[in-house]
C-alpha cells in the first residue's frame, strides 16, 4: 500500500519508529550513497533533479525544521549548484526542480506551498533592481538560507500574539503535536501563567503521548484522553488549540485526522478553536469535501491482524471548514479565516 | 511645552473622572489634544518622525490607562501615529525623487554612480513602503533592515548635495502635513453622522419597522435622513434600563413626526417577531467584528437572529479598534453606580456596611456594557461604507500600523 511521505516524516519525527519506516530508509540511504557517485561522473540534468530530491528528504529529516524550510533549501541548493548565466535559465531550473519536488510528494501541502512562495519570491526579485546576475544569484541563496530563520521568527511571533488569550486558570485542549503550539504552551508556562491542558492521544500517531511528555517537562497539568473523549470533556474545556499542515484558500485547514471532529464538538458547545500556523502554510487549494484532496494514506497498527477483506480507512488528515474556526494565529498577526483568501490573492494574482 | 502639559493633565483628570460622555466627544478631544502637542514638539533635523512618534507615545500611554474602557482614546492615538508614518514616508520618497531629478542634470561621469543609487533608492522607497503595511505573503522573505537605510539615504544624499535648506523646509513641512491630516480626521469625527446618515435610504424602505434600543446619536440622524427622503417606517425603541434613555430618543423620535412605540427590555423577544431590522449604535468595533454595546445589546442580538432578523450597527471609524477582545465582559466593561437601579434611602439597611457583621448581603451590579459576538452581526454601516464583519481587518489594515498595536514608548538605547 502507498505510504504518504510527508505522514511517514512526521512519525519519524515523534519517535514512532515502525519497521518498514526503518527498512525504507535504509534502502534511501543506501541509494544515495550510490547516486552521489553517480552525480559526480555524469553531471546530467537527471542526476541533478534527483539530487534535489535527495537534498529536500536530507533536511527534511531533521525534526526542528519546518517542511517548508527544508523546500526552500533545497531550492537554494539548486540555484548554487546550477550554471546558469542568465536569470531565465535560473528561473527555469528552478522551476523544474520545484515541479519535482512537489510531484515526489503530493500529499505535503506546506511542501507545495513553500515551493510556490519562494519562486514567486524570484520572479518578483528578477524583475527589480539587481543588473548584475550574480548579485542576483547570491542574494536569493542568502534569503533562502535566511528564511529557516524567518521561520523560527515565525513560532515565536506567534506565540506572543496568542499569550492574551490563554488567561489563568483556563483549560487547553490541543490535538496533535504541532510545534508551534508547543512554542505558545511553552511561552505561556515561562511567563507564568495557570492553565491545564487536555491532550488527546492522536491514534494512530500517538503523537498526543509526546506532547504530554514535553509538557510535564515544562511542569504544566496535563491530562491525557482517548480520542473518542473529547465531547465528554468538552464541558471542562475553555479552548482548543491546534496546528496546521496546511491552510487553505478558503480559511479552513488541513490537519491531522481527528481535528474536524474537535472542531465540531467545539462548536456545538461554544467553545472557540484556535489555530497556530505560520503564513508559509497558506496554499492555494479550495477542497469542497473530505474527499477534494489527494489522499494521504498512513498504515494503521491496530495490534491484533485484521482480516483481509475488512477495509481500513487510512486517510492520516481531515479538512476542517472555516466556519468551524475562530481565529488563527499566524506571523502576518491574529487573523480571521476570511483574511487568508485575501492574502493568497495579493500574493498570486 | 508647559501649555501642553496642563492640557494633558486636564484631560486625563476628565477622563479618569469619566466626565466627557460618549466616544464621540472623546475621540475629538483626543484628536485636538494631539494635534497641539505635535505642534509644541520640538523636532530634530534628523529623524523628525521618531521624535513625533515617541511624543504621541508617551502621551498616548498615559492616556489609555486614565481610562482603559473607553477604546476611542486608543483609536485615536493609533490613528495619529499611524498618520505620523504616512506622511513621513509620501515626505522620504518625494525627497528621494527629487535627488534624482537633481542627479540626472549633473555631470556625466557621474552617470554610473548615480544610475546605481537612483535604482537602489527607488528599492528602498518600495520596501520602506512595504514595511509600513502590515506584514504579507509577498514580504515574507524580504529583507527588514532595508527599512533602517532608508533615514541614512537621505540624509547623506542631502548633505552630499550641500541641500541644507531643503533639510529644514523638510521637518517643517513634516509637523505640517501632520497636522492638516489630524485636522482631517477631526472633521471625519465630527461629520461621521452626516456620512452614515447618507446611506440610510438604501437601506430603510417603505412601511417598514425598526427596532432600537436606548439612544444613540448616530441612529437619530440615520432614522431622521431616512424620514427626510420621504420614506414611511415605525420605529420600535426598547427604552435601555437602568438610563432609560430610549424615552428621550422616543420623544425626539415623535418631535420628527415618526410613529414610536416604546417598549421594555423585556418585551423585546416578544416583539421581534413584528419587526423587519433591528438598528443600533455600539460603543467600540473589535477588530474581530465583535460589539461593545450598552447593556441589554446582546439580549436584542439574540432574539434577532433567533427570528432571523438583520441586525444591523451603526459605527463611526473612530469606533474601530485594532485589538482582538479576549474575555470582554470583564476586561471591557465598566461597572456603574447602584444607585441608576435602588434608591438608597429604602435600601440602606440591606446596603449598609455598618448595620449587622461584615458585608451586606444585597449585592447590585450594574455593567455599563454588552459584547455582541460577530455572528450575531449582519452588517457594519460605517461611514466608508457598508460590510459584513468580517471584513473589518481590512479597514484596521487602512488606519493602523501593525507597530502600533501596543503604545508603548520603548526604552531608546541608541537608534
Amino acid at each position: 500500500m502507498s505510504m504518504s511521505a510527508y505522514y511517514q516524516t512526521r512519525a519519524a519525527h515523534h519517535g514512532v519508529v515502525t519497521s518498514d519506516w526503518l527498512a525504507q530508509s535504509q534502502e534511501a540511504a543506501t541509494r544515495a550513497v550510490v547516486t552521489g557517485g553517480q552525480e559526480i561522473v555524469d553531471g546530467g540534468k537527471s542526476g541533478r533533479a534527483f539530487s534535489v530530491i535527495d537534498e529536500f528528504n536530507n533536511w527534511r529529516k531533521q525534526p526542528d525544521l519546518a517542511e517548508a524550510v527544508a523546500a526552500i533549501r533545497a531550492l537554494a541548493a539548486v540555484i548554487r549548484n546550477s550554471e546558469a548565466k542568465t536569470m531565465m535559465e535560473l528561473e527555469i531550473e528552478l522551476k523544474k526542480a520545484s515541479d519535482s519536488l512537489k510531484s515526489w510528494d503530493t500529499t505535503s501541502i506546506s511542501l507545495t506551498a513553500g515551493c510556490d512562495l519562494f519562486m514567486r519570491y524570484v520572479t518578483r526579485t528578477s524583475a527589480l533592481e539587481y543588473e548584475d546576475f550574480n548579485s542576483a544569484r547570491s542574494r536569493l541563496i542568502e534569503r533562502a538560507e535566511k528564511f529557516g530563520e524567518i521561520s523560527y521568527k515565525a513560532r515565536k511571533i506567534i506565540a506572543m500574539l496568542s499569550q492574551d488569550f490563554i488567561f489563568d486558570g483556563c483549560t487547553i485542549l490541543v490535538h496533535g503535536f504541532s510545534r508551534v503550539v508547543m512554542e505558545v504552551l511553552k511561552m505561556a508556562a515561562q511567563n507564568k501563567k495557570l492553565f491545564r491542558v487536555l491532550c488527546t492521544e492522536g491514534r494512530p500517531d500517538r503523537s498526543g503521548l509526546r506532547l504530554a511528555n514535553e509538557l510535564a517537562k515544562l511542569d504544566v497539568p496535563v491530562k491525557l484522553l482517548i480520542d473518542s473523549a473529547v465531547a465528554y470533556t468538552m464541558d471542562e474545556v475553555d479552548m482548543v488549540f491546534v496546528g496546521a499542515d496546511g491552510v487553505v484558500e478558503s480559511g479552513g485547514i488541513i490537519n491531522m485526522m481527528g481535528t474536524y471532529q474537535i472542531a465540531l464538538v467545539a462548536h456545538s458547545m461554544n467553545k472557540p478553536v484556535y489555530v497556530a500556523a505560520e503564513s508559509y502554510k497558506f496554499a492555494r487549494l479550495y477542497p469542497l469535501d473530505q474527499k477534494d484532496m489527494g489522499p494521504a494514506l498512513r498504515p494503521i497498527d491496530f495490534g491484533v491482524p485484521i482480516p483481509s477483506k475488512v477495509e481500513v480507512e487510512t486517510s492520516a488528515r481531515d479538512y476542517t471548514p472555516p466556519q468551524y474556526l475562530t481565529l488563527l494565529f499566524t506571523d502576518l498577526g491574529v487573523l480571521t479565516p476570511s483574511v487568508v483568501s485575501d492574502e493568497l490573492i495579493q500574493l498570486y494574482l | 511645552m508647559p501649555d501642553t502639559q496642563a492640557l494633558v493633565n486636564d484631560f486625563l483628570n476628565k477622563l479618569k473622572k469619566r466626565k466627557i460622555e460618549g466616544s464621540q466627544a472623546t475621540a475629538r478631544q483626543t484628536a485636538e489634544l494631539l494635534r497641539s502637542v505635535i505642534s509644541q514638539q520640538r523636532v530634530p533635523y534628523t529623524n523628525q518622525a521618531g521624535a513625533l512618534i515617541d511624543a504621541v507615545k508617551a502621551i498616548g500611554e498615559q492616556l489609555i490607562a486614565a481610562n482603559p474602557v473607553e477604546l476611542a482614546v486608543g483609536n485615536i492615538v493609533r490613528r495619529v501615529l499611524h498618520i505620523i508614518r504616512e506622511e513621513d514616508l509620501s515626505l522620504t520618497t518625494a525627497a528621494i525623487g527629487g535627488l534624482n531629478l537633481s542627479a540626472v542634470s549633473d555631470d556625466e561621469n557621474d552617470d554610473d554612480r548615480d544610475g546605481d543609487s537612483t535604482l537602489s533608492a527607488a528599492a528602498v522607497a518600495a520596501a520602506a513602503r512595504s514595511t509600513l503595511r502590515p506584514p504579507s505573503l509577498q514580504t515574507l522573505l524580504e529583507d527588514t533592515p532595508v527599512s533602517a537605510a532608508v533615514p541614512q539615504t537621505s540624509s547623506s544624499g542631502g548633505d552630499s548635495e550641500g541641500k541644507t535648506a531643503d533639510k529644514s523646509s523638510r521637518s517643517r513641512k513634516l509637523k505640517h502635513d501632520v497636522i492638516e491630516a489630524v485636522n482631517e480626521l477631526i472633521q471625519d469625527i465630527v461629520t461621521c453622522h452626516e456620512q452614515i446618515a447618507e446611506q440610510a435610504v438604501e437601506h430603510i424602505h417603505q412601511n417598514e419597522v425598526i427596532l432600537t434600543l436606548g439612544s444613540s446619536r448616530t441612529v437619530l440622524e440615520f432614522l431622521f435622513a431616512a424620514k427626510e427622503k420621504k420614506r414611511s417606517f415605525r420605529v420600535f425603541v426598547a427604552e435601555g434600563a437602568p438610563r432609560y434613555q430610549g424615552h428621550l430618543l422616543a420623544k425626539e423620535l415623535v418631535a420628527r413626526g415618526l410613529q414610536t412605540t416604546l417598549i421594555t427590555d423585556s418585551a423585546v423577544f416578544a416583539m421581534i417577531s413584528r419587526v423587519n431590522m433591528v438598528i443600533v449604535g455600539a460603543h467600540a468595533v473589535m477588530a474581530n467584528g465583535g460589539v461593545i454595546a450598552p447593556v441589554g445589546m446582546n439580549l436584542v442580538a439574540l432574539a434577532a437572529q433567533k427570528h432571523a432578523v438583520p441586525f444591523v450597527v451603526l459605527a463611526g471609524s473612530h469606533k474601530l479598534c485594532p485589538l482582538y477582545p479576549h474575555n470582554p465582559e470583564v476586561l471591557l466593561n465598566e461597572l456603574r453606580s447602584p444607585s441608576e437601579l435602588l434608591d438608597f434611602g429604602e435600601f440602606s439597611d440591606c446596603m449598609d456596611f455598618g448595620s449587622g457583621s461584615g458585608s451586606p448581603l444585597l449585592h447590585v451590579v450594574n455593567p455599563a456594557f454588552d459584547y455582541v459576538p460577530p455572528k450575531l452581526v449582519s452588517l457594519f454601516i460605517t461611514d466608508a461604507g457598508g460590510h459584513n464583519p468580517s471584513y473589518m481587518y481590512r479597514l484596521i489594515a487602512d488606519y493602523y500600523s501593525a507597530d502600533d498595536l501596543v503604545v508603548q514608548r520603548r526604552a531608546t538605547a541608541g537608534n
